[in-house]
């Protein structure tokens, strides 16, 4: 060990704390990117879990050369050396009392199991059955129940022989549809009388995959597929949600982000750190240490530091990592277990180890360019560097200029509605990089505007009398370390605010499709023939619902100017609860008059008709002429193009009676849902009236948004986190590197709350700047990405929600300053006017 | 000529009473102060000299609040500033003393005026105007008043010190070595300026120092020893003041 390395390690074990916040920085970065792989895992393996039905032990899935996989080649399988569990999945499906229900099999046990028994046992025999619990309710299908039901079809598709089933168990299942029924294979197999299973999943040893697989081949035969478990997850989320891709490169898109405020907070740490040591530095130049030797012993500083923090931050992000599952059980929230990837946590210690290696490079490299003679001055005659040179400006104005370009190419090329081709994927990266370049670009002129948006933010604090001056003025004062701290604190608030503002775009988004697809609980729908006009009032009288709102619907109406086919409906928006927040492109829908039209985004498309603009809808021979209410950005509700007044509908030839009726259970929850539906179905009887329960689509379409919320909550909450370390620990560092001024203040008669104060304040002041900045880049960026994704999505300013974040963000940089505050307020003015 | 330490009495400003501070515990606890009985005069200028480790710092601490001694009184006007709680002592520190540093000790954000002001600042109460703009004309401060410490030189860095000091028409300034950063014509300025505001404005002033040449300036010296008075000057001239000083080392 070198002389300078052996001074530098013996400064480190000397002063520990300085270490440590050095450390803190590192360990936090570490900690949250690692944190954030194991969310990407977690996230991964929800929505999966959620939108798959293979389960994620099912290392291989073998599906047969025509129609399915001969039970015989299961059994060959499950004798393959190194699978560990072997399942046929079958569904079979038969009507009791006039509702369907379906048979699907599982073992009911072991990991390929998606079911839990959680009332009776799981069926061993042959006609023992287990339902959902909702299947149990609605069907009455209560355990040691016995029904009939034919479970065999002919060739015309005439149902068999009914068999008495009994049901001995209840099971809960990722997704209750209310009309579902669990056995093993074998049994299920038996009630049809199928020699064929759909697929076999196979669970495998470790390390066995390769194997099994060429041993899986040669019994399937030629032409048999065998793929891996997590592509068959992928390409059924895929089927049921085509975004699940976007919701990928989001995530992966917060972990690039994350990964750069660790580097700039660690980065930034350094550079203090460094600060503080030039006159240590010095001396060592000045008795002879060459400048590399210096160099080299930073860099193993900070490789250490890198290594042993990297291992502590992994490690703790490991533990949260397994514990936010079982957090999130015990509140009703499935998410996924995020294992321990190994790879990715190698990774992030490497990555600690360089990153912090490569932060100590700049300020280490400056540190020793420091001249000798530096060690012979006092403190208080080298002040801080204020300005910043003009390669770092010229380099900056580039960044910015970059920034803008890549932004307008994005803005140029947003798609238009419904454009097909559209790749949201490389988009998004691009509107990331735009956001990236800028970010670089405020860290390059940071200490240039720093000055600008303190003299703004810090005038109500400058009026608050000489601390607030002082604050304001020590802030300003290290324009530089004031830019550093800001840029982190506005990293977090540009990802919140853009998180908030593309949340609340879901959210309006959602609620439009909400509003399209599932307005209401439970829609009643006529098939040839109208439903009677006095169905609607015999609905009404039924103590279990309300909100009854029946419509009519015509269609092939078309608009004046174009010959596409639309189809028009009379729904009373208002008397909807469920799309009372539809949102429009323009005008308004509220209090709809006769002579008036709300028209779909696509009728506006085709017909090119604004709001405000007259109109005639023709249907056959009879018209109407109309003038555009207003506009919507998507579907109309109930997936219409057009809707307009009853008088009007009327006048167009509908018929009296109603296509349809939308009704809410008069109480949220599944008990209400189930009577109301039970009182709908004894009320609406019939040939071809059919009852459907829009209420579970809405829980699955919310379920599946409070999951991904809670997610981007972790995540962001992850940003925050190191945001506030950051100002935490610049704050600490800061203190410690102006002992001597707040020996000097205190000597000059500033009282102990008094220097608390000022070191909080300033404190809150980088959360001021941070979330400034932050601010005026999130909602534009938020903005962008929401219109890169091209989901047609409306673009939202959450102000309320925006305020409170800044609040927030403001009070919580304001206590990271507060411990700091007091140990600088309790050293006393003799030792802090002593210190170098 | 050495007199004994003159006893406290009305006319002190500032006194200690068998003032005794203890560094550390058991073996290794150092005695800096070992039992100091010493009364300032009123609009006085006292220099207190002594070799290094004779404790003329401390001194200067426990007598202006910023340290507290072990035993013993230190007494500014008739406040035992040894008793009080941090509180009065933050609040003697800003209402009764002024302290000029040898570092100079400037806020580098703040601007000279700014630096001037900042005791009054801190105290909520306005500058006497008559007295600020004697200050910095007598100072020859009156073009620098906006320029920033790092724009200054060591001397006009001293004198915004010097006017910071002052500006609080405080009870006694104490001086921590206001020359041991300066040249020797900046220091001459700054010890003038010291020695003229007794005069002109009865101000009371109490430096530490280790320079014959900038103790002349002052009316009395006090000389301190292993922690305790071991002579007293009354107005020497630097040869005086060096011979003793010798003597001191020589009698060790």
């Amino acid at each position: 060990m070198s002389g300078v390395l052996r001074t530098q390690l013996g400064e480190s074990a000397r002063r520990p704390s300085r270490l440590l916040l050095t450390g803190m920085a590192v360990l936090v970065a570490s900690f949250v990117v690692y944190a954030t792989v194991l969310a990407q895992q977690i996230t991964r393996a929800s929505i999966l879990d959620g939108l798959s039905q293979t389960p994620e032990a099912a290392a291989l899935v073998v599906t047969g050369k025509d129609n399915g996989v001969p039970t015989e080649q299961l059994a060959r399988l499950a004798r393959v050396p190194g699978v560990t569990a072997a399942v046929g999945r079958v569904d079979a499906g038969g009507e009791v009392n006039g509702r369907g229900l379906s048979l699907s099999s599982d073992p009911g046990s072991g990991p390929l199991s998606t079911v839990k028994v959680t009332e009776g046992h799981y069926p061993a025999r042959t006609g023992e059955l287990a339902v959902t619990p909702r299947t149990a309710d609605r069907m009455g299908l209560r355990v040691g129940t016995t029904f009939q039901m034919a479970t065999t079809y002919d060739e015309d598709g005439r149902p068999g022989k009914p068999r008495s089933l009994t049901v001995v168990g209840v099971v809960s299942v990722p997704d209750d549809y209310g009309q579902q029924a669990y056995a093993p294979q074998p049994q299920i197999s038996a009630l049809t009388g199928a020699d064929r299973v759909s697929v076999v999943e196979l669970a495998v040893a470790p390390g066995q995959e390769a194997p099994v697989r060429s041993a899986a081949e040669a019994i399937a035969g030629a032409g048999a597929g065998v793929r891996s478990g997590a592509d068959v997850r992928l390409d059924e989320a895929r089927a049921v949600a085509d975004d699940v891709d976007d919701v990928f490169s989001v995530v992966a898109m917060f972990v690039a982000i994350t990964l750069v405020a660790a580097g700039l907070v660690a980065a930034s740490t350094f550079r203090i750190i460094f600060a503080q040591r030039t006159k240590q530095l010095a001396l060592l130049r000045a008795v002879g240490a060459g400048r590399g030797a210096l160099v080299r012993a930073l860099i193993a500083e900070g490789a250490m530091t890198g290594l042993a923090t990297g291992v502590v931050g992994v490690l703790a992000a490991l533990g949260l990592g397994h514990l936010v599952p079982v957090i999130a059980g015990a509140f009703g929230t499935d998410l996924a277990s995020p294992g321990v990837p190994v790879l990715p946590a190698l990774g992030v210690i490497a990555l600690a180890v360089v990153g912090t290696v490569l932060a100590v490079l700049t300020p280490a490299v400056s540190a020793s360019k420091v001249s000798p003679l530096e060690a012979l001055r006092t403190a208080s005659t080298s002040p801080a560097r204020k300005g910043i040179g003009w390669p770092r400006a010229v380099i900056g104005v580039l960044l910015a200029g970059g920034a803008g370009l890549v932004a307008a190419y994005v803005i140029m090329n947003l798609p238009t509605p419904d454009q097909k081709n559209y790749d949201p994927q490389s988009m998004l990266m691009l509107v990331v990089a735009s956001g990236g370049l800028a970010f670089l670009a405020l860290i390059a002129l940071g200490p240039v505007l720093v000055r600008p948006l303190l003299a703004a933010a810090g005038w109500p604090l400058r009026r608050l009398g000489p601390l607030g001056r002082l604050a304001v003025g020590g802030v300003g004062g290290a324009p530089r370390r004031a830019a550093a701290v800001s840029v982190v604190v506005a990293l977090g608030v540009t990802l919140i605010a853009g998180s908030l503002v593309g949340a609340s775009s879901v959210q309006a988004l959602l609620e439009r499709e909400t509003a399209s697809s599932a307005p209401a609980d439970f829609e009643v729908t006529a098939a040839d023939t109208p439903l009677d006009p006095k169905l609607a009032d015999q609905v009404r009288a039924r103590r279990e619902l309300t909100h009854v709102v029946p419509y009519r619907k015509i269609a092939a109406v078309t608009v004046t100017g174009s010959e596409t086919k639309l189809e028009a409906n009379d729904l009373a928006m208002d008397a909807v609860p469920g799309i009372a927040k539809l949102d429009v492109k323009k005008g308004t829908w509220h209090g709809l008059r006769p002579g008036q039209v709300i028209i779909s985004g696509f009728a506006g498309d085709v017909s090119d008709l604004k709001v405000g603009d007259r109109t005639t809808i023709t249907a056959g021979r009879r018209s109407v002429p109309v003038t555009v209410a207003a506009t919507l950005p998507d579907s109309a509700p109930l997936g219409s193009g057009l809707v307009l007044t009853p008088q009007d509908l009327t006048t167009l030839g509908a018929p009296a009676g109603y296509s349809g009726l939308l009704a809410d259970a008069v109480r949220s929850g599944d008990v209400a849902r189930n009577a109301a539906d039970a009182a709908l179905r004894q009320t609406v009887t019939g040939p071809g009236v059919g009852v459907t329960v829009l209420a579970d689509q809405r829980d699955e379409i919310e379920s599946a948004l409070s999951t991904l919320l809670l997610i981007a909550i972790g995540l962001i909450g992850l940003t925050v986190l190191i945001a506030v370390v950051g100002v935490g620990t610049t704050t600490a560092l800061s203190v410690v590197e102006r002992v001597r001024e707040s020996g000097l203040l205190r000597a000059l008669g500033l009282s102990r709350g008094g220097l608390r104060a000022m070191l909080t304040a300033e404190s809150g002041l980088y959360g001021v700047l941070g979330a400034l900045l932050g601010l005026l880049l999130g909602v534009p960026y938020a903005w962008l990405a929401v219109s890169a994704l091209g989901q047609n999505a409306p673009l939202t300013l959450p102000g309320f929600r925006l305020v409170a974040v800044f609040v927030v963000l403001v009070i919580l940089t304001a206590l990271a300053g507060v411990l700091p505050a007091r140990r600088a307020a309790r050293v006393s003015p003799v030792v802090a006017l002593a210190t170098e | 000529m050495t007199t004994l330490a003159s006893e406290p009495g009305t006319l002190a400003a500032v006194s200690a009473v068998d003032l005794v501070k203890v560094y550390g515990a058991g073996d290794t606890a150092v005695r800096a102060l070992d039992g100091v009985t010493v009364g300032f005069e009123r609009a006085q200028f006292t220099a207190i000299m002594g070799p290094s480790g004779s404790g003329k710092s401390t001194l200067m601490h426990c007598l202006a609040g910023l340290d507290k001694a072990t035993s013993g009184r230190a007494l500014l006007g008739g406040t035992d500033l040894t008793t009080q709680p941090d509180r009065v002592l933050t609040r003697v520190r800003r209402e009764r003393i002024g302290f000029v540093f040898q570092s100079f000790n400037l806020l580098p954000q703040l601007t000279a005026e700014q630096n001037i002001m900042l005791p009054l600042d801190l105290a909520g109460r306005r500058a006497e105007r008559g007295l600020f703009s004697h200050l910095t004309t007598t100072l020859g401060l009156t073009d620098r008043l906006n320029h920033r410490p790092a724009e200054l030189s060591g001397g006009q860095q001293q004198r915004v010190a010097v006017a910071r000091a002052l500006v609080t028409r405080p009870e006694v300034v104490f001086a921590d070595e206001p020359t041991g950063n300066l040249d020797s014509r900046s220091g001459a300025e700054v010890l003038l300026f010291l020695r003229n505001s007794v005069r002109e404005l009865g101000q009371t002033i109490v430096m530490v120092t280790h320079d014959p040449g900038a103790a002349a300036y002052a009316d009395r010296v006090v000389l301190l020893a292993d922690g305790r008075v071991a002579g007293d000057l009354d107005r020497p001239g630097p040869d005086t003041i060096a011979t003793a000083l010798r003597d001191l080392a020589a009698a060790r």
